[in-house]
């Protein structure tokens, strides 16, 4: 009996490992032999190896990240960061997709397509992005919602007010004021605050405030990859700095992108027809208001 | 031997794992997912390929001879475009096989599966593992 039992799991276990198999090299042979338009986007056209030593000082080109294709890992496990009674309050107001359903959520960009921000922009959809340089800026250039960020590297130190009531102030943005600089010949050090605060530091709805201080580090490790680690300081909503993980990226062999975006009418459409009816998670809360500017 | 049983059981689960659907953009706690419902000779009626989700509009008759309009919703375009997917893989007056997790609310809406076309070939939704970027189905249309 455990004889045969044993040979029936050993045959389905084999027969999961063919089809698996069949489904690389299909896809491969699919690939390999169609024709190719430089103006498309190849997901299975993924650069080689690390393509050998990365190039001083120099991030410029075109990456893919998680979900592109390009075979970049994704991050694993969520984020739990330490909240003070003021972010408790604020987190709880908000309703993540996640937990909650397009129907149910109150996520104001999968509602309205309002902007993510950042630095949610830079973990949520981030599939591909272009970097590129001026004498005095680096521009990061993000597949989805077509948006830039710009990152002055010309010494200047951040705004110290940003968001208060006095003459000398300046206006919250949603990708806040960024200055970069070189830690190494490998390593891009990006500090950013003054952040839109209705925006969501992630897509689990934790919040941040206009104060939030966020330190990037790229790193490019070889010509072919690319990683993004990120930490928030926020001493208003997080009781400690923390982590909010780390982003892979892969070059990108013909250097083209496709269209990635989220439009106002389409996504009204599809709430109409699909998200609205199908509800939300019968156990989850009824739908509240949008996230609070703290 | 137990050993080994344990190890061939840890490896099954293991691989029914790795293929277990997933959402990337939103949580599927509005579906039931228990099995997917299917829509046998259902005609397409529209394919809306929108940003999130493209959706499947179709015409499904019932046992009783009942119309009844399904809207289903697919993964992003852009993964769906890993697997094949493009804007005109389906039109208008396409009569297929659908298969949809359909929502709680037990309205005709639902998640999006695999479509089984007439000359028996099949495309599948993203959720069996696009989004991460390594896989795609044997048999899908090319």
């Amino acid at each position: 009996m455990r004889i045969r039992c044993t040979g029936a799991i050993a045959g389905v276990a084999g027969v999961l490992f063919l089809s698996a198999l069949a489904v690389a090299q299909n896809n491969q042979a699919s690939q390999s032999n169609a024709p190719r338009s430089p103006w498309r986007y190849y997901p299975m056209d993924r650069a080689t190896g690390d393509g050998g030593p990365a190039p001083k000082r120099d991030l410029s080109g075109t990456w893919a990240g998680p979900s592109s294709g390009s075979g970049a890992p994704r991050q694993k496990g969520e984020i739990v960061p330490p909240l003070t009674p003021m972010g408790q309050q604020l987190f709880a107001r908000n309703k993540p997709m996640g937990k909650f359903s397009p129907g149910g959520t109150n996520d104001p960009h999968s509602r309205y397509c309002d902007p993510f921000g950042f630095p949610q922009n830079m973990t949520q959809e981030i599939r591909g992005m272009t970097i590129t340089t001026l004498s005095n800026r680096t521009f990061v250039l993000l597949q989805y919602m077509d948006l830039w960020r710009e990152i002055w590297t010309d010494g200047r130190a951040l705004p110290a007010a940003v968001g208060g009531r006095s003459k000398d102030t300046h206006d919250p943005k949603y990708n806040g004021y960024s200055i970069g600089r070189w830690e190494d010949d490998y390593t891009f050090v990006v500090e950013t605050t003054g952040l839109a605060p209705e925006t969501w530091a992630t897509k689990s709805g934790y919040p941040h405030s206009v104060d939030a201080h966020v330190v990037e580090r790229f790193h490019r490790s070889s010509k072919n990859d690319l990683s993004l680690s990120i930490t928030m300081t926020d001493p208003k909503i997080y009781t400690a700095p923390f982590s909010m993980g780390e982003v892979y990226f892969r070059w990108v062999p013909n250097q083209q992108l496709d269209d990635f975006t989220c439009i106002p009418s389409e996504q009204q459409l599809y709430l109409k027809e699909m998200g609205d009816p199908a509800g939300s998670d019968p156990d989850a809360a009824t739908q509240g208001g949008r996230g609070g500017r703290p | 031997m137990k050993t080994k049983l344990l190890m061939l059981v840890v490896l099954i689960v293991g691989l029914a794992a790795s293929v277990r659907p997933s959402f990337a953009h939103h949580g599927a706690a509005a579906f039931d997912m228990t099995k997917p419902v299917v829509l046998k000779n259902a005609t397409v009626t529209e394919f809306l390929w929108i940003n999130p989700h493209p959706l499947i509009k179709a015409d499904f008759k019932d046992d009783k001879g009942e119309v009844q309009h399904w809207v289903m919703e697919m993964g992003s375009t852009v993964s769906a475009q890993l697997l094949g997917w493009t804007r005109t893989t389906l039109g208008y007056g396409d009569v297929v096989n659908l298969y949809v997790w359909q929502a709680k609310t037990k309205l005709p809406v639902g998640r999006f599966n695999k479509v089984e076309f007439s000359d028996g070939t099949v495309m599948r939704d993203t959720q069996t593992g696009a989004d991460d970027g390594g896989r795609a189905d044997t048999d899908v249309r090319q």
